[in-house]
């Protein structure tokens, strides 16, 4: 069982989070300061943290700093009331492995941190991907549905290969819009929904198996098995 | 002291008292000089009577000298002059004074004694010089000095009234032109405190000349204008802002309402709590976007500036909007050359994608979107022109404040705040966004100096 820690001193905020965690089968232990909290990571034994940036006795940032000073390499996804560009920044510099602005959905803390959680498998170099039928040759730069070759442009690739290594697992807008396109700003309109759409139009024909689900107010997920 | 404290009066004071020094110091060197002058002259003369006298001694002996010292005293000539002839022993042979004084050795050059004058009887100061002569005689010849010293206390007496006289006129220029300086520093000051007391529209007083005075109420008056644009943007903003809010929130009040009560099927259940999340991402984005306006107008975010090729950003976000626009039948035509510029990337592309979304809400269906970059002078230029409706000449500068959106029907999802964004990340580059006819359509024109490249 994966072991999660949540440090974060709004009580509401804190137990709805843990519900969260918990419902999708974590093992989560709460912290409700910075001090406390970092005591508790200095352990080492969790697989994540989810650290607010706001924090009684110590803040979140010097609770950053101090585990990676301290030579602690868990994931930490930093949570923050202030969603400037140069904040974001800065939580990155600190050591901080993802990065969510308050108010968030539950959805996306949720995706965020399984994608943090898997991070090391994606680095793996690797030439095929591939999700039931649907293959991809990353040297070739090549995809086919069974026998079907699928001409896609280079951005289509892209988000296919984003989907496809994050098989099984909620992928957001946001995350798509950051590992995609690098960019960080909400657009008003719905262009990743549009980019999304255009290439399941490719990969999912009338009469196939649809490979790209969309998941309610979250995002998509590309469904193997 | 609060008087001496006053500015006013110690420039009063100093001025006066420089006036007074300068004054004291001329008038001291005239009285000096004088003095001097008239003391030069009577040596003179003495010198040479002296000689003379000796001359005769040496032509006409003893005898033949003390006539001519009668012969002088009796005179009327030079009633000043003073005269004593002693024999070798310090007997008197001829004079006007008593007897040879004591205190004077012949041949010890010029003295200032006190003496009696036998033909007046009275105590006098004299300038004396003297010589001894051949056989032991001595001979002292001099002047009274009263004359000299009455005519000194009488300058000095002037000096010292015109002293006075300088006291009294330095203290009143000195009032005069402190009066001037503060009269204009009063005005200003008073004007201050009008503006302080809440009414920014006040500007401060200008004279025709352009002084120095005139100069700093010019940029007083450009500080004022600038603070009153600021304070009026500021109430702007918080009033659309509490307007802007409150019609979400009481939606978004709307659908709790309804999601609390009961007998909804799943369908009306997911519908309400859909419209509620996106009540609730609305308002977010409006607060992000005022952040970063705020941000960006406090200079936060030049720290990570950096050489960036503004072709790249139009590019980039260009092509992220493709699809969005090929779904409107737009075509987004991106004529890119090289234009660098320092700034920030985030926010550049951010600026960028709000003027292409602007474009692309007011662009009418086929038609063309032009996405240009060029470097021009010492200018990078990002121009983004559509073919839609465009804005009237009145609302181009209007459009760039907060919340005003000109149709609000076509303002869907738009938080109004996308211009006013770009305006503000342009400020921070110390750039300009303006915005033109394009007839139809408009041109939003974003330029940043180039200059900042090359230091």
């Amino acid at each position: 069982m994966r072991r999660i820690l949540i440090v974060e001193d709004d009580e509401e905020t804190r137990n709805y989070v843990k519900r969260g965690f918990s419902d999708e089968g974590y093992s989560v232990q709460v912290a409700d300061n910075g001090r406390d909290g970092l005591y508790l990571a200095t352990d080492g034994s969790f697989d994540a943290i989810v650290l607010d940036r706001m924090l009684p006795e110590l803040d979140g940032l010097s609770v950053l700093k101090s585990l990676r000073a301290a030579g602690v390499k868990t994931p930490v996804l930093l949570l923050t009331a202030v969603s400037a560009v140069d904040e974001r920044v800065k939580g990155l510099r600190y050591g901080a492995d993802d990065y969510l602005v308050k108010p968030f959905s539950l959805q996306e803390l949720l995706a965020r941190l399984e994608a943090l959680l898997r991070r090391p498998q994606e680095q793996a170099t690797i030439s095929e991907l591939s999700c039931q039928d649907l293959e991809m040759d990353l040297i070739r730069r090549s995809v086919k549905r069974g026998e079907r070759p699928i001409e896609l442009t280079q951005r289509e690739f892209q988000i296919l290969e984003f989907f496809l290594r994050r098989k099984n697992r909620v992928v957001t807008r946001s995350m798509l819009l950051e590992g995609v396109w690098g960019y960080h700003f909400d657009p008003q309109t719905n262009v990743v929904d549009v980019h999304v759409s255009k290439l399941r139009k490719q990969i999912d024909g009338a009469d196939e198996t649809p490979l790209l689900r969309t998941v309610r107010g979250a995002g998509y997920m590309l469904q193997d098995d | 002291m609060r008087f001496v404290r006053s500015a006013r009066t110690r420039l009063v004071i100093a001025s006066a008292f420089l006036g007074f020094v300068s004054i004291a110091m001329m008038l001291g060197l005239v009285y000096w000089t004088a003095n001097r002058a008239i003391e030069a002259e009577t040596r003179n003369v003495v010198d040479a009577e002296l000689k003379g006298l000796a001359e005769s001694y040496s032509n006409l002996g003893v005898l033949g000298l003390a006539r001519t010292i009668d012969r002088r005293i009796s005179s009327s000539e030079e009633p000043d002059a003073i005269y004593v002839l002693t024999d070798r022993y310090g007997q008197t042979i001829a004079g006007n004074l008593g007897a040879w004084p004591p205190i004077v050795k012949p041949g010890s050059g010029w003295v200032e004694i006190e003496l009696i004058r036998t033909d007046t009887d009275q105590t006098v100061p004299i300038s004396a010089a003297s010589i001894s002569l051949r056989n032991g005689e001595r001979l002292l010849v001099g002047r009274d000095a009263s004359a000299k010293k009455r005519f000194a206390a009488a300058l000095g007496q002037s000096v010292a009234a015109a002293l006075i006289v300088a006291i009294v006129v330095s203290f009143i220029i000195g009032w005069l032109l402190t009066r001037m300086v503060f009269n204009r520093v009063g005005e200003l000051s008073n004007t201050a405190t009008e503006i302080m007391s809440g009414d920014l529209t006040h500007r401060m007083p200008m004279r025709e000349g352009g002084d120095e005075f005139d100069r700093l109420a010019l940029t007083l008056n450009k500080m004022l204008s600038r603070i009153e644009l600021l304070v009026s943007n500021l109430r702007m903003t918080t009033d659309s802002l509490s307007h802007d809010l409150r019609s979400p929130l009481t939606r978004l009040r709307g659908h709790i309402e309804v999601l609390a009560t009961t007998g909804l099927t799943d369908e009306e259940r997911t519908n309400y709590s859909d419209r509620a999340v996106e009540e609730i991402d609305y308002i977010l984005r409006v607060f992000t976007d005022l952040t970063e306006i705020a941000r960006a107008e406090a200079g936060i975010g030049r720290a990570d500036f950096e050489a960036i090729d503004l072709a790249t950003v139009a590019k980039g976000v260009a092509d992220f909007y493709g699809p969005v626009a090929a779904d409107k039948g737009i075509t987004i035509r991106v004529d890119g050359d090289v234009a660098l510029a320092l700034g920030n990337r985030a926010l550049l592309s951010q600026a960028m994608s709000n003027l292409l979304e602007n474009a692309l809400r007011y662009a009418p269906v086929d038609s063309v979107i032009e996405v240009l970059t060029e470097t021009k002078g010492s200018e990078s230029i990002l121009a983004v022109s559509d073919h839609g409706e465009g804005i009237p000449h009145s609302d181009q500068d209007r459009v760039l404040q907060p919340f005003v959106t000109l149709d609000p029907s076509r303002s869907g999802g738009s938080t109004g705040l996308g211009l006013a964004l770009v305006a503000a990340v342009a400020r921070l580059h110390g750039g300009a966004i303006t915005l033109q006819d394009n007839a139809p359509g408009v041109t939003a024109r974003l330029t940043l100096p180039t200059d900042a490249m090359k230091s």
